[in-house]
Order: structure tokens, then sequence, then C-alpha cells
């Protein structure tokens, strides 16, 4: 049964590509989620029946792939990614039904988008090098072809298509060069015979590995320094493929650093896990600083997806630091916190990446400072966001707590432990934590208060209408989502234990306990996320009773509704509000020497006298430091040895015939 | 100020601020405000004679601040709306709009002859009226303009300090 399952993912996810490619425009866009409904769903059915029996399933054929055959297994931690994935794919391609007529009907996005969300989905299920390298690739380039969507209308989109193709190929070439030295120190090239073998190998070799495997997976998941795609594509990807690639391509990264430093090399030294842990704390803070000083809403949120992939590779590095000073329970508790924080952060970005494409949708721009009073008429859209970003602010009752409280709990657990590193590491990342946390409100205080509450800033957002219901359906499926798994993490938990138990190489087969309060074995942590919730109900509703009975006996003064204070000006326009700019600028200014914005004034004065001013132009930019200060320079070093190599290639045939002969004689020479 | 006070300010700049013996009994606050008065103040049309008063009174030498009272630049902060002048038409609005705006309890004060009467400014083709006719008035301080001890003399009646 599961066998068939892993063939209905791949041939559905097919069909529907050639579905989506071959059929009239009237029709296609159904016909691909159709199909694309069935491989999620036969995913969801192997992944959960691997998740809730021991049972892994295991399959190869020589029939598809030539001279490598394709092997496919699929463990409790592929399988626990695979749920991610199919979720979030499901809710964006019944998304995509509505947003298909803004441009995402064409024939290519037809075939793309069902073959991305497949080949995601068969990531986790490889069990080869060649199988895993041929469905990685086939991602990256279906992803590519989405970014692509909006070039004829959007420069900015080509832009970011050529920094996504070059990070991503650059990335996947760090991935076969690990893969490939794996592979060819242990004699075989499916994952098995690699895990065999691999624990033979010199420590020095098994150092590089990982290393180069954690250079390519983690560009991949956003970690800063190589993040600088992800809020571009993000950003300019049509709303449901932004979705996906926020919401569960990002994870496949961290699936790779798992996959290849613990299944495949077996866990490692101390060193490895500090890699990985200061990696996250770099991308944890510099994502959720540029979350919070970014005015385009897309790219805010890609940079809070930068930083909770840190978030999940400091409790990865946690865990595995933990692992290997020897305290398993802490370790498994950091683990179970990286994949239960990976699986929230699928369901809540995907949320607000569909929320935020049907903002794009509705008002036509994504910038926060022509956006506002969106709750009002979008109110759908403005819930569905609004969850979201109490998700990612880690409020209770919504999902992203219980994470970043189980996060905090191993972290603070393990601070006991013997190891000097590990401590000060652990200190440090704690101490970066509480200051993201504080970043990231900030940032979703921003979107949410400047592009949904107050007026709206613009003609567009004046008319902006609520969005097609299966948009609405799509994106509020995953705010539910959002809250049952806030009230009842107990439901995935079991089945992340597993996971966990897997990828942490930990032999506590459970670290928590209990189904209305969540205990952790062997620490001291209980927390019961529904009574939590129950008791802030309560308060709630104790508050409106009591003002209820105040005011109705008169003991309360009377409410005496005024308009907002103006400066007592007779007319109030909107551009007097608080602008997403504004609100972030006294932040900024206080990272003034990070992220190093450029400000522009340009005064010009009437012709006839200095004193009378014309006009006041003032610009200011937040573009990525570490794009402007490494990656601007080498891209300028590289067209410099360009042009210097034009030098040698100038098209004429004279100089390419002279250039054979003096390599002829040379050749000659040396054989003589 | 004779000569020798003035050398003795110049030794000890720190005097400069004058002793005003006790606290007036006058004018009574009609809200309890526990000897701290915040001010929101509204120039309603005044020729700025007062407003230089106002300033003077708040100024070191007269020091208002330290009997407890404080210009404020919100009126959500204030307890009190100090209007100066009177009314012009384009004030009258935005006046009430102030007064609309500050949280109860909370009054108003009057200051300068103008704001009483209107003064010079009587029937002129830009004067709505008295403050009196646009809000309701509980304190008035008179004079044109009032000096900085009469109006430091009446907010110490109002905070008892």
């Amino acid at each position: 049964m599961n066998e068939v399952c892993v063939v209905t993912v791949g041939l559905a996810g097919v069909v529907a590509a050639l579905l989506g490619g071959a059929l009239p425009a009237s029709s296609r866009v159904v016909a691909a989620v159709t199909f694309t409904w069935v491989s999620c769903a036969a995913a969801l059915w192997a992944a959960v029946s691997v998740l809730s029996s021991d049972h892994v399933i295991a399959l190869s054929s020589t029939a598809i792939l030539p001279l490598t055959g394709v092997t496919v297994v699929l463990n409790p931690l592929g399988a626990l990614f695979v749920v991610a994935i199919a979720v979030v794919a499901m809710a964006s391609t019944l998304y995509w039904l509505g947003y298909a007529s803004h441009g995402l009907a064409t024939r290519s996005a037809s075939s793309a988008l069902p073959l991305f969300v497949t080949s995601m989905l068969l990531v986790p299920f490889a069990a080869s090098v060649a199988t895993f390298l041929v469905l990685w690739e086939m991602m990256a380039l279906t992803s590519l072809v989405l970014v692509l969507t909006d070039q004829s209308r959007r420069e900015a989109a080509r832009s970011a298509a050529q920094w996504y193709a070059v990070m991503t190929h650059a990335g996947a070439a760090a991935i076969l060069l690990a893969l490939v030295l794996l592979s060819a120190h242990s004699g075989g090239q499916t994952f098995a015979d690699i895990e065999a073998h691999a624990r033979h190998l010199s420590g020095a070799l098994r150092g590089t590995i990982f290393v180069i495997a954690l250079l390519g997976f983690g560009s991949k998941a956003g970690a800063v320094p190589l993040h600088v795609w992800l809020p571009k594509a993000h950003a300019e990807a049509p709303g449901p493929a932004s979705a996906l690639m926020s919401g569960a391509m990002v994870n496949l990264g961290i699936y790779g650093i798992l996959l290849v430093g613990n299944e495949l090399l077996g866990g490692g030294p101390v060193w490895w896990w500090l890699l990985v842990s200061v990696l996250g704390v770099v991308s944890a803070l510099y994502g959720a600083l540029y979350a919070a000083t970014s005015s385009d809403l897309k790219r805010l949120l890609a940079y809070s997806t930068a930083d909770n992939m840190g978030l999940v590779m400091i409790a990865i590095g946690a865990s595995g630091l933990f692992a290997a000073s020897g305290h398993p329970m802490t370790a498994a508790v950091a683990m179970v916190a990286a994949l239960l924080l990976m699986l929230n952060h699928s369901v809540f970005k995907g949320a607000l990446f569909l929320a935020a494409g049907a903002v794009q949708v509705a008002t036509g721009t994504r910038d926060l400072d022509r956006l506002g009073g969106l709750m009002r008429r979008m109110p759908v859209t403005g819930a569905v966001f609004l969850v979201g970003a109490l998700s990612v602010a880690a409020l209770p009752p919504f999902n992203g707590f219980v994470g970043e409280w189980l996060l905090f709990q191993g972290l603070l657990h393990g601070l006991p432990t013997s190891n000097t590193s590990v401590v000060i590491s652990v200190s440090v990342a704690v101490a970066a934590l509480a200051l993201t946390g504080g970043l990231t409100v900030a940032a979703f205080v921003k979107a949410t208060g400047i592009g949904f509450l107050g007026r709206p800033r613009s003609n567009e957002a004046t008319d902006a209408h609520e969005v097609a219901i299966t948009m609405r359906l799509g994106a509020g499926a995953l705010a539910v989502l959002c809250l049952v798994l806030g009230l009842v993490p107990m439901l995935v938990l079991p089945a992340i234990e597993r996971a966990a138990a897997g990828a942490g190489r930990i032999n506590a087969t459970s670290a928590t306990r209990g189904w209305i309060s969540l205990h952790l074995l062997g620490l001291r942590g209980v927390l019961a996320p529904s009574l939590l919730a129950g008791g802030m109900a309560l308060a709630a509703l104790a508050v409106i009773a009591v003002r209820r009975l105040a005011h109705h006996r008169r003991s309360w003064p009377a409410v005496n509704p005024v308009e907002p204070w103006g400066s007592g000006r007779k007319v109030q326009t909107a551009r007097m509000q608080y602008t997403a700019t504004s609100f972030a600028e006294p932040l900024q200014r206080v990272f003034d020497d990070v992220i190093r914005p450029s400000r522009d004034l340009d005064v010009s004065h009437l012709v006839e006298s200095r004193y009378y001013i014309e006009r006041i132009a003032y610009r200011t930019s937040n573009d990525d430091v570490i794009e402007r200060q490494f990656y601007r320079p080498f891209i300028a070093g590289v067209r410099w040895w360009g042009q210097r190599a034009r030098w040698f290639q100038n098209g004429s045939v004279h100089r390419y015939l002279a250039y054979g002969f003096v390599a002829l004689v040379i050749v000659l020479v040396v054989v003589a | 100020m004779s000569f020798r006070s003035l050398v003795q300010t110049v030794i000890h700049p720190a005097k400069v601020t004058k002793d005003l013996g006790d606290a007036p009994s006058l004018p009574q606050s009609p809200v309890n405000l526990h000897g701290s008065l915040q001010i929101r103040h509204v120039d309603a049309g005044s020729c700025n004679g007062c407003e230089l008063e106002v300033t003077s009174a708040f100024a070191p030498v007269y020091d208002a601040e330290r009997f407890g009272v404080r210009l404020v630049a919100s009126p959500r902060h204030a307890d009190a709306l100090l209007v100066t002048g009177p009314v012009t038409k384009n004030m009258a609005d935005p006046l009430r709009k102030t007064l609309d705006a500050m949280p109860e309890p909370r009054f108003v004060i009057s200051l300068g002859d103008c704001a009483h009467d209107c003064g010079v400014f009587t029937g002129a083709y830009g004067v709505e009226g008295s403050v009196g006719d646009v809000v309701q008035v509980d304190v008035h301080i008179a004079g044109c303009p009032p000096r900085p001890e009469v109006i430091v003399e009446a907010l110490r009646g109002l905070t008892g300090q």
C-alpha cells in the first residue's frame, strides 16, 4: 500500500504538470490542482503511516534513472518533512485556484508549480545520491521558473531570479561535492552504503564533507551570509509560490543538514554543532533585524524566514552539542524543539505569505507605506495575517509559542553541562534568542499595524476588496492549523519525537509526555497550552463581564468617543499616520552601525533666490548590508576579470586560429 | 534689582530663582490636583504678549515647575487647558477639538484680558469672541499681559504648593 503511495506521488505530480502544460486555460489550473492534491494526499498517507508505526518505506527501481537507478526510503525524519511540505502545498494549491487569474495561469506556471510541489515532496524520500540530486535540482529549476512568472511586468523579478539561480546552483554544487566525496569514499551511492562506511572515514574528511554540505544546504535554508537570494526570490515569487518556497522549500535545507550531519555521517564532534549554532544565531539576529526595518511586506516575511530558520539551526546545533557532551535528554528536547519550530514555521509562514499574496492581488502593491486600513476591507485576509503574526511573535495560544518554549527549555536546561564551549555558546544563543524575539515582535507589530490597521495610505488600498473564496480558504486553513497546533501540540509531538530520535541519533525515545499538559521527561518543565489559552479566554471574559456589570450600575464612567488627536486640524489625512518607515526609524537608528542604511537628502532652490526652496527629496534605502559589502564587490571583481578575458575572445577568427597554432606548438614542444 | 543683588546673582547664578514666599490660597482648583498640574497651552489669537509672560513664568527666575506645574506637548497628557488671546474664527474649532481631546477631569484657564473680553480686538472681523464664548472657562488670570508673578501665583493657588 505504502509503496503504491510513493509511486502515486510521482505519477500524479507528472500528470498534473502535463495537464497544466497541455490543457486550455479554462481547465488547466483546476486539473493541475486536482492532481497535485492527489500527489500530496498520497505523500501524506505514506508519511503518516511511517510516523505512526516504525515501518520504513523502501523501494528501488533501475527503470527510471539510467545507470544509477532510483532508491527511495522514507524514514520518520523524512516523513515529518513530507507532512510539513504536503500541508503547505495543499493550502497553497487551493489558494492558487483563486490566484491563477492574476498571472499564474500560464502553461509554464501551471506545469512548474505541480512539479515543484512533487519534487519537494519526493526529496525526503530520496535514498541515493543520484536520486537526491535529481530531485533537488528539479525543485530548484521549477521554483526558478515560478520566480520568473512576473518577469515581463517587473524588472526586479528578473534580477531576483538571477540571484536565485546563481545561489541555488552554487549551493547545489556544494551539495554535489559533499555527496560525491561521501559516496566515493564509501564505495556506493545509496545512503545505506554511505551510512555503513562513513563512520570509518578520517575525522578531517568527515569534517570537510560536513562543512561543504552545511554551506550548500545552509544557502537553501537562508543561513546568513548565504541568504542574499532569499529576500529577493521570496518577495518576487507570486503568492502561492512564495508560500511554498518559504513554508516548504527552506525546510529542505534543514533536512539536508540533518541528513548529512546525523544520518549519513552519524553525528560529529562539538565544533560541527558550534558552527551550526553560530550560523543559526547570526541568521536569527540578522533576519529579525532586517525584518524589523523592511517596509516591503514580502521582503519582511522573507527576512523573517531567515530568522526562523536561524532558530531551527540554533536548536539543531544545541541538540548536537548536548549529544556530543553526553546529555541525551536535553539533546532530545532541543531536537524536538527544532522539528516543532520547523513544522510551525511552515504553517504560519505559509499563512503569512498567502495573506501577503492576497494583499498584493487586492492592492497591487507590497509597500507597507502605501497600505493601511485593510482589516476592514479584507477581514478574512486580515485575520489570517494577524494569526500568523501572533504565531511568529511566539504568543500563546498560537503554535509559535510552544516551539520557542521548548527551545528555551532545552537551552536553559542545557546550561549546567561541564563543557565550557557549550555553556558559552548556549548562553550567547539564549541572549540572541531574546533579542530576536523582541525584534520579531517589532517587525510584526509594524506589518500588522501599518498594513492592516489605520486608514488606507493610497487609492489602491482604499479600493481594496476581499479576494476569491478559494484564496481565503487556503490561507484560512493554515491559520486554523496555527491555532490547533498551539492548543494541542500533543497531536504532532509523538510523531516529532519519533523523527527526532532518528534525526538526533538520540537513544531517548520520548522527550515529552502528557495530553493536556506537556511534561518534559528528565527536565523540570511543564506547559499546558490549552489550559493557558482557557485561562486567557476566562480573563478576557471576566474583564468584559465586570465592565458590563459596572456599566449597568453606572459606576463606570461613560465612554466618550473622540476623534484621534491631529493637532486640532480640521481635516486629518492618512499621511498623518505612522508609516512603516517611520515606525522602524528609531530601531534603524539604534542599529545604524550594523545595517548602514543610505540616506540621501536633495534640496533644490528656486533659480531666483537661494532663500526659497523649490523641492526637497529624501531617499532612504536599507538594502542588505552583506550583499552590498561582500557580494557586490565580488560581482564587480568577476565582471572586471570578464572584461579582461574579452581581450582573448574578441570574435576574430584569425586570432582563434593563432591560439590553436600556439597551443599545438606548445603541446609538440612539451611532448617532444 | 539693586547693584548688590546683581553682583550676588553674578557670583551665585543658582540664586537667580526668586523666592516667592508661601503658597497663596486662591484661586482654588475645580478638580483635586494633589499638587501636580499638567497644562496644554493654546494660543487662540493672542498678540503674543501673554505668551512672553507665560514663557517668563516657566523660565528660571519664576520657575513655575518647582510648584508642580508643567507645560505638556499634547492635550492627551494635560489636566488643564491654558488659553490666551481672543478666539479668532480660525482657532475656534481647533480650540474645541483640543478640549475634546483632553481626558476628564479637566478644566480651562483663560489668561490675559483679551481671553476674558477680547480687549482691543472686540468686534474685529476675524474674532469669534472671548474664550468664554467658545468653551467654558473655570479660572481666569487677569492682566494685559499678566505679570509672571501673577501667573505663578495663580498656578500656585491651583496646585496648592
